[in-house]
């Protein structure tokens, strides 16, 4: 039987190369994927370019300090840039849109800033092509325009009937002709996924993150090659199954996707940053003034501090009472950025969570973010970074609080400077790029729905091939 | 023409398709007003908000009637608005990432003026579903749908050439069908701005405009997929399709996406990133250099400020905000030529206009929007005049040592959005 399944795709395959265009087409979406690599390529350098420069300037910027006062350091502060993931080549993700820079500096959270959609043209509102773009708008479309006809066609002629006569089963020739559809593009897809293989050899998690992008996008097109096939099953004019297939298409590609974000935003909109650092601000006020002598939390931490060192005034402290002051009040103010960033974070979710109910009725924006999830760019990851980046302000600011408690004397606290060595060896991890991981909810949510793509097309396809 | 009108309509499919598109298109200009209210609102909210909390620092810090100066400009933040104009919601443009609402003080200014806005990256990358989008995108799609079988499904039908031989002039008949065709797509693109504007009462210009742009787009492409789906062996309809998809394929995604690319490697920005750090080193390395170092070229600046009382102790507010400034000063030229290449880019852009319809579309809506980079330029210079016009106020203060009194506090400017 197998062999009847290959003599029917190799049939139509023969149809397609003769009837030209398809083979056309099939030209032309090679030479946009080759455009789209190329303008990706252009831009990934671009960004890996500015992290590489900022990272070490920033590096070089920190080293060079000289001897300084502690809390200077701490107000001199630390840059961070995003780390970017070799797969971005294929899907640029939120790269323009979420910032990549990150400040941190003593006592302040800040965001993270310049993107460059910011200052974007007019141009810059067109979709950018991508190869991931190729995949989950030009595939399908490209699919609709070379296989409308497929059944359609011989059902018209004729053919259809006859083979039915002669007892080929309707199975073999739907399997046969998705096939025939799907193993081109799927050579593709194979090809696409080796040459970025060979190309990000040694990246971090890269086979995990290319099989995974791998498979979603074989479950999409595969889906697509089944929703055709029931289409042009189920059409008697050439021009109706055509016309079906490209609203299809629009519904599925542009649609819904941006109408469901939108939806999203409407419906859950997001608090301006500034009144955010504004309602922290305003908490930290009511946690404790380490200037106020009255102040109850303070007052308890003073007399904490004068019973573990067994002294009964801040001037016979052996340390220096300001530097834990400043940790004291480092704790108090990170704890409540952080809880701040939560907040934030949990709005975004609560927008992710409403797209995600509706997410079925798109597998483009299913297929989309597992792209982004595996090439490391979407909202998970982005998260993750600015979690590392808030971590790692922690730590190295509390360290610098801690040099300012030990190593500088209080009763000369403005002009002590304290060598330059200490920075040198100042805690500052590197900030590495998320696992996978992160994004398994918006992965697993995606899957799901592409599986379901597989599913409905494919049982409407079996309905349709029973009818005749 | 009216019989033309009747025919087209009595098609299920094609009154499906207009409806829709006129159902969508409301769904776009509902969508771009419901974005930009909520802007509205939150700067309102802010606004309020800003007069109760500086009423508030007052009544916290001031005593005798006399605050430091030094610490307003260092903890009193002052807010900028960056306030959409009433026909913003046409095109929402960068109004999806760039800050509608930012915090400056009198520190340098350059460290406060690129902060990031907390939209939803996700949702800033699929882009807004406004009237621009809807228009640039779509139109030309049910051009396709109206127009690629003009003469092809009469040929199906072989009503062809009985049509042609029976109509004394077979021009005015094709040309009675296309105009009542783009009639249609226009009037289905045009209604729902005409109604949401009625409705709010919004202001009669852009509205001419934008009725405008969106007939003469509608009109272009009409007029090209009519031609193709008109020359003589245009007779397959599906070939057509298949042609005018590619046609708007190439139009809308890949010469503008080609276009960006080589803007953006004609005209190379320099990263906003490297500005911040040149402006955290000029600030930070000022605390270690002697006083006079900053000073000097501070006063060569604002002379009348030089004979004012020399700083000789550790720390005075005047030396710490003249290196604020002195940062900004030294970044200057820098932060110019950003400017103006991020302008060459947007004028460059306008010429491509000329030759990519879709581009000039979308340039033009957000011209009426202000949501273009042009116009987050201005509100950057609004900005800095005002960060000027604070430090102005401030430095007789800081630097003749006035007295600054709770009428000294109250006469702070204000930012006021002047620009529409």
């Amino acid at each position: 039987m197998t062999s009847l399944v290959w003599k029917i795709a190799i049939n139509e395959w023969r149809r397609l190369w003769h009837a030209r265009i398809p083979a056309l087409l099939m030209l032309v979406l090679v030479v946009l994927w080759a455009i789209a690599a190329l303008a990706a390529h252009h831009h990934w350098q671009d960004h890996a370019n500015t992290v590489a420069e900022v990272t070490q300037r920033s590096q070089q910027d920190w080293q060079s300090q000289p001897d300084r006062h502690p809390h200077r350091v701490s107000h001199f502060g630390d840059f961070v840039a995003k780390p970017l993931h070799p797969l971005s080549v294929i899907e640029p993700g939120i790269i323009d849109q979420s910032g990549h820079l990150v400040y941190l500096e003593a006592h302040r959270l800040n965001s993270a800033n310049f993107n460059p959609a910011t200052e974007a043209t007019s141009l810059g509102r067109f979709p950018l092509i991508t190869p991931a773009m190729i995949v989950q708008w030009w595939m399908p479309l490209f699919l609709i325009m070379i296989a409308y006809a497929t059944i359609t066609a011989e059902k018209m002629t004729g053919i259809l009937a006859f083979m039915r006569g002669n007892g080929t089963p309707v199975w073999a020739i739907a399997t046969g002709k998705w096939l025939a559809l799907f193993l081109p593009f799927f050579t593709l897809l194979c090809l696409q996924a080796s040459l970025t293989l060979a190309w990000s050899w040694g990246s971090d998690q890269v086979l995990l993150r290319l099989s995974l992008m791998l498979l979603a996008q074989a479950m999409y097109i595969a889906g697509w090659c089944l929703l055709v096939l029931a289409v042009s099953w189920f059409s008697k004019q050439l021009h109706g199954a055509l016309l079906t297939l490209l609203l299809c298409w629009v519904c599925i590609c542009i649609i819904f996707p941006r109408g469901l974000a939108n939806l999203a935003q409407m419906t859950y909109p997001t608090q301006p940053r500034t009144e955010a650092e504004h309602h922290a601000e305003i908490k930290l006020k009511t946690l404790g003034d380490s200037h106020n002598p009255d102040d109850p939390h303070f007052a308890a931490f003073k007399a904490g501090i004068l019973k573990k060192y067994q002294v009964t005034s801040v001037e016979d402290l052996p340390v220096n009472y300001k530097g834990l002051l400043m940790q004291e009040g480092e704790r108090l103010t990170t704890d409540v950025y952080r809880e701040q960033q939560a907040l934030h974070n949990a709005q975004l979710n609560r927008q992710n969570i409403s797209i995600r109910h509706w997410l079925w009725l798109t597998p483009a924006l299913a297929l989309q973010y597992v792209q982004m999830a595996s090439s490391g760019n979407d909202l998970a990851h982005h998260q993750a970074f600015i979690r590392q980046a808030e971590s790692r302000r922690y730590q190295l600011i509390q360290y610098l609080n801690q040099i300012h408690t030990m190593k500088v004397d209080q009763h000369h606290d403005h002009d002590t400077r304290v060598s330059a060595d200490f920075w040198k060896k100042a805690p500052r991890p590197v900030v590495t790029l998320a696992p996978v991981s992160v994004s398994r909810h918006s992965v697993e949510a995606a899957l799901l729905v592409l599986l379901g793509w597989l599913l409905i097309p494919g049982v409407l396809l079996i309905k349709v091939a029973k009818r005749t | 023409m009216k019989q033309e009108l009747i025919l087209l309509l009595k098609q299920r499919s094609i009154l499906i398709l207009l409806l829709l598109n006129l159902l969508l298109t409301g769904f776009s200009l509902f969508n771009g007003w419901q974005n930009i209210s909520h802007i509205q609102a939150q700067i309102g909210h802010a606004k309020q908000q800003e007069i109760l909390r500086k009423q508030d620092y007052l009544k916290q810090h001031n005593q005798h009637d006399s605050l430091d100066v030094g610490e307003v400009g260092y903890y009193v933040f002052h807010n900028v608005y960056h306030t959409p104009g009433e026909w913003s919601f046409i095109a929402l443009g960068n109004w999806l990432v760039t800050p509608y609402l930012q915090r400056i003080r009198l520190l340098g200014l350059q460290g406060q003026l690129y902060d990031g806005e907390s939209h939803h990256p996700e949702y800033v990358m699929l882009g807004g579903f406004d009237y621009a989008f809807w228009l640039v995108f779509f139109a030309p799609l049910v051009c396709i749908v109206l127009l690629h079988d003009l003469k092809a499904s009469e040929h199906q039908a072989q009503r062809l050439l009985f049509l042609q031989s029976l109509s004394a002039q077979p021009t005015r008949f094709w040309w009675q069908r296309v105009v009542s065709r783009w009639l249609l797509i226009a009037l289905t693109f045009s209604l729902p701005v005409i109604g949401f504007t009625t409705i709010h009462g919004f202001s009669l210009t852009p509205l001419l405009q934008v009725l405008m742009i969106t007939l003469l787009y509608t009109l272009l492409w009409t007029g090209l997929y009519a031609a193709f789906s008109l020359r003589t062996r245009a007779l397959d309809a599906n070939l057509n399709a298949l042609a005018l998809t590619s046609l708007w394929l190439l139009s809308c995604i890949v010469l503008p996406n080609l276009a960006q690319l080589w803007l953006h490697h004609r005209y190379p920005v320099q990263d906003g990133s490297q500005i911040a750090l040149q402006h955290r080193q000029a600030v930070h390395s000022a605390w270690d250099l002697p006083k006079t170092d900053t000073l000097t070229p501070f006063y060569a600046l604002y002379p009348q400020w030089q004979d004012t009382a020399p700083v000789t102790g550790r720390f005075h507010w005047k030396w710490y905000y003249a290196f604020q400034h002195m940062a900004d000063v030294k970044l200057a030229p820098q932060v110019a030529a950003r400017e103006q290449t991020l302008m060459q880019r947007d004028q460059l852009t306008g010429m491509l206009g000329y030759f990519l319809p879709a581009v000039w579309v979308q340039r033009s809506l957000e011209n009426i929007a202000h949501s273009n980079v042009s116009d987050l330029l201005a509100h950057r210079q609004r900005i800095t005049a005002f960060h000027t016009q604070l430090r102005h106020e401030a430095y007789p203060y800081l630097f003749a040592e006035k007295q600054f009194t709770t009428e000294s506090f109250g006469n702070m400017p204000v930012f006021e959005n002047t620009n529409k």
